[in-house]
């Protein structure tokens, strides 16, 4: 996993693979870490996620509350349809922007 | 991890596989990787696979969630079936167990647990989950995707990714072709961008294009007043008059979708589930089905909101569909913030051309020459803060040597103190009869404009001082405005003469009084605006009617020619307000007994 800072408010996560129980609260922990103060607009790159389970969904509802406790969003780039599709079937599309 | 896969057994059509897992996440997780191989060596579908991967997961992420210490030591063992119409799966845990509750929904969308069990069941058929004092098994089970049974032996596999790939084919098609048509949309509103720029009629072909893109059967667009306080109704769709809604407060504790979207910046979403609430304002128009609300921002400010509904419960809209959403409203919201300030720059040139329009007139009224008055000799400055300013002068012959000066101030500035400017003025010159008696000319100015100065809540001050060159003697009244200031060389020190009355609109029936003073040769005479005293220094100190006396005595004793001596006044001011832009308007006249 790699955390960049495309400018003062936006940052980017890029490599997930998986976001499953065995690493769903070290991953929420290292991306908030990584939060710069003034970062509005957290871009998670799902294009290379393979797999996500419940504690998964855990991991990106957290973030979600952290940026929007600043104004801010998370949205989700590219999933894949799997992932796409356990996001609707779990309604937290709703909740989320997925840029295809 | 130290999974043990014991054999492949054949028991009547099934083969089967059985693994023991350490009961920690990394562990199981490898674990269903194993199976998912298993099954796919099975023929299942990718899609099976991945709905059976995800099922074993959760409920083998349950398994070591919950296992007390003492039994952390115990694997949990997950085994699994395939037969030629359905897969089976145990997994056996050593929990304390639970009981499967008969209704399963989702949690609240912010609850960052318990979606696992959901999920087991929307990826499963059915679900059995069997306790004992030892030890818990969930029994999963899923009938397997058809296939075409007629084609010859082992086709079963190729049928399957074929139908498989053709389904994504499809997908891929719909996904494409919605793409397309919202490309095409986008590019269509582009193109018309210029033609037009009525915002209703624009986004009603927008909202349209959406609706029918994104398969939704009804529409609202809400823009937040100009107010900033209500969300007003701009479009109701199909075919609703936008009064079916009445506006929204933004403020107001009712339930509404639309406000709550906008308060929280976030898309609220209601269905069969979380229906709309029935006295939300939008129930009216979606009172079933599916429906999501949009807010709408450009540069952080909320522009409006937007819904879209679906009558049938069982078609929520997807995320393509949101994301459709989203790009349409947000560039319709670019749009009419476009527009917006289109309109308001139209009305800015309008204003602007008025504004020069009334100070055009004012300048007209303006004298053009500096009657002469020998040996007194006038000269004057005025300047105005804006385009059109409330400081006013007038110089009128009034015969046999004699000149009528008038200096005033209409309270406030712009186009409607130069309204009044110009009433004083001509009131003033109505009444030449009155010019020597300056005292009575503004008792009797102030009547004339007393009622329409009073019913708008103005009032003016003015200075008149009726010169008379004969004498070399000047009489003047004054309604409120700044004293005359006058200085004579005989005396190091300018004074401030005459008595003040109630400026012209305050009352009806107000006495005014007259000064006359004779201008000895070389003695010097001012009038002027508050807009010159008031003038202030970097410190924020008022120049003030002491340093103007003080000004007036050096610019007098510096030169005996009038207009250098103004000059002088003006440069000197100028230092002390280290060139500050104007505030207010500033008028001055100067006058001299130049013999």
């Amino acid at each position: 996993m790699n955390i960049q800072h495309k400018d003062s408010q936006t940052s980017v996560v890029t490599g997930l693979q998986e976001l499953v129980a065995a690493n769903a609260a070290q991953v929420r922990d290292e991306i908030r870490a990584a939060l710069p103060a003034g970062c509005l607009y957290l871009d998670l790159d799902l294009s290379t996620l393979s797999f996500l389970d419940s504690s998964g969904f855990g991991t990106l509802i957290s973030l979600h509350k952290t940026l929007r406790s600043r104004n801010g969003t998370v949205r989700l780039i590219k999933p894949a349809s799997n992932i796409q599709q356990i996001l609707e079937l779990t309604r937290l599309h709703r909740v989320f922007e997925i840029v295809a | 991890m130290n999974a043990n896969a014991t054999s492949a057994l054949r028991r009547d059509f099934r083969s089967s596989l059985r693994l023991e897992s350490p009961c920690e996440f990394s562990a199981v997780r490898s674990a269903t990787l194993q199976v998912r191989d298993w099954l796919a060596e099975k023929g299942l579908s990718e899609a099976e696979l991945g709905g059976w991967e995800l099922a074993l997961v959760e409920a083998a992420n349950n398994a070591v969630k919950y296992v007390p210490a003492e039994k952390r030591n115990l694997p949990v063992v997950i085994e699994i079936s395939a037969g030629e119409r359905d897969v089976e799966a145990r997994i056996t845990d050593h929990t304390a167990g639970f009981e499967w509750p008969e209704e399963i929904d989702l949690p609240d969308v912010e609850s960052e647990n318990g979606r696992g069990l959901f999920l087991i069941k929307s990826l499963t058929d059915n679900v059995a989950y069997l306790r004992n004092s030892h030890q818990n098994v969930m029994v999963l089970q899923r009938a397997r995707a058809k296939v075409e049974k007629e084609l010859v032996p082992d086709s079963g596999r190729l049928q399957a990714k074929l139908a498989e790939a053709e389904a994504a084919l499809n997908d891929m098609t719909a996904e494409l072709a919605s793409s397309y048509e919202s490309l095409v949309a986008m590019f269509r509103y582009s193109a018309e961008l210029g033609a037009h720029t009525d915002v209703k009629d624009f986004s009603q072909r927008l909202l349209r294009d959406l609706m029918q893109i994104a398969e939704a059967d009804c529409a609202v667009l809400r823009l937040l007043s100009t107010d900033g306080k209500k969300l007003e109704t701009l479009l109701v769709l199909p075919d609703h008059a936008p009064a079916i809604l009445p506006p929204v407060a933004l403020v107001e504790n009712k339930p509404s979708v639309e406000i709550g979207a906008a308060r929280n910046r976030q898309d609220i979403w209601f269905d069969p589930d979380e229906p709309l609430d029935k006295y939300d304002p939008l129930y009216a128009v979606m009172p079933v089905g599916n429906g999501i609300c949009h807010a709408f921002f450009v540069a952080n400010q909320l522009v409006g909101t937007a819904a879209l509904g679906r009558f049938a419960a069982e078609k929520p809209f997807t995320a393509a569909q949101v994301n459709l959403l989203h790009t349409f409203i947000d560039f319709l919201a670019i749009q009419i913030v476009n527009a917006r300030l289109l309109d308001e720059r139209t009305a800015t040139r309008v204003t602007r051309r008025e504004l020069q329009i009334a100070a055009d007139i004012q300048r007209s009224l303006l004298p053009e020459s500096v009657p002469a008055c020998l040996p007194l000799e006038l000269s004057v400055a005025c300047q105005s803060a804006l385009q059109v300013g409330g400081d006013f002068y007038d110089l009128i012959p009034a015969g046999d040597g004699a000149v009528l000066l008038v200096i005033a101030d209409v309270m406030g500035k712009g186009v409607p103190a130069a309204l009044f400017a110009a009433v004083l003025r001509s009131t003033i010159r109505s009444m030449p009869q009155l010019f020597s008696q300056p005292a009575e000319l503004l008792e009797a100015a102030n009547r004339t404009l007393y009622p329409d100065l009073s019913r708008v809540d103005m009032f003016a001050t003015a200075q008149v001082v009726y010169l008379d060159s004969r004498g070399a003697k000047l009489v003047s009244a004054s309604a409120g405005h700044c004293p005359l200031l006058f200085w004579q060389p005989s005396k190091a020190e300018a004074s401030a003469i005459g008595q003040s009355g109630f400026p012209l609109g305050i009352e009806v029936s107000a006495k005014y009084y007259q000064t006359a003073t004779v201008l000895p040769p070389g003695s010097a005479a001012l009038l002027y605006t508050d807009g010159l005293s008031e003038m202030r220094n970097a410190a924020g100190e008022m120049l003030g009617e002491k340093r103007l006396l003080e000004l007036l005595a050096r610019a007098g004793a510096q030169t005996t020619d009038t207009h250098a001596a103004r000059h002088f006044l003006l440069g000197r001011i100028a230092d002390y307000c280290g060139n500050a832009p104007l505030t207010d308007d500033q008028t001055l006249i100067l006058i001299r007994n130049t013999a």
